[in-house]
């Protein structure tokens, strides 16, 4: 996973890769960004948390109206009041919201 | 123009609607039955408690860190996006420049969510909530 990639989106702040259980394990921070490594740690477990309830629901949803198209899921974002975190996989990118490229970042998790 | 008029307007989007976000109401624009709409709305009335939940964990770790109040949440699927921008809710194809403007239209149109949004979500447990929340 290259994050210098994902640091080169538009307003990122952070970008970052996880286990499968949410442990930070790798992690590049904006020079005079608030963010730290132990924010870090504490967002990828629930980055974890929210891609697995997600999955459960594309499929849930989709057994339950027949319709297509969630799955497989291609990520989570959650908008905060100043930045989002965008997740796929086991990696992320924080971005400030107003200069956040969600599409350019889904597609840059999607190809990392 | 009302929220999901205007998101209705916009090709590409499936469906629009506000969720139950004071209670049971909910109403819907586009491609879903009533009881889909009834389904969308109690998905996205979970997940932003659940992500609420978590920014209140993350807040108490490194307080006033720009997570607080969450202002909405997105689910990329394969082909449909799921938005969720405070009690309105959209379901749009996954089209170029489709979500980022969609974003853009319920970010400006909602605005601000303000701390207020856990204390409305449990207004149905009666009692004073905010008390009992804070």
């Amino acid at each position: 996973m290259d994050l210098q990639k994902l640091m080169d989106l538009p307003g990122a702040l952070a970008a970052f890769t996880y286990t499968d259980k949410g442990d930070l394990q790798s992690h590049v921070l904006r020079e005079g960004t608030e963010i730290t490594a132990q924010m870090l740690d504490l967002l990828t477990r629930s980055c974890v948390a929210n891609l697995a309830i997600a999955s459960m629901e594309a499929r849930g949803w989709e057994a339950l109206t027949g319709q297509g198209g969630f799955q497989p899921l291609k990520g989570f974002s959650v908008v905060g009041l100043e930045w989002s975190v965008v997740v796929n996989g086991n990696a992320g990118v924080v971005v400030k919201n107003r200069d956040a490229d969600y599409e350019a970042a889904f597609q840059a998790l999607q190809a990392a | 123009m009302h929220i999901v008029k205007q998101l209705m307007a916009i090709p590409g989007v499936i469906a629009a609607g506000e969720y139950a976000y004071r209670g049971d109401r909910f109403s819907y624009q586009g491609a879903l039955t009533d009881e889909f709409a009834r389904m969308a709305s109690i998905l996205c009335r979970a997940n932003t408690l659940s992500v609420n939940m978590q920014s209140e964990i993350f807040d108490s770790f490194a307080e006033n860190c720009g997570c607080r109040p969450v202002q909405g949440w997105i689910v990329r699927g394969a082909n449909v996006t799921v938005c969720a921008v405070g009690n309105y809710f959209s379901f749009i194809e996954n089209r170029e420049d489709l979500l980022n403007d969609v974003m853009t239209i319920m970010r400006a149109k909602v605005g601000d969510v303000q701390d207020d949004l856990l204390a409305n979500l449990y207004a149905r447990l009666g009692g004073d909530t905010r008390e009992a929340l804070y």
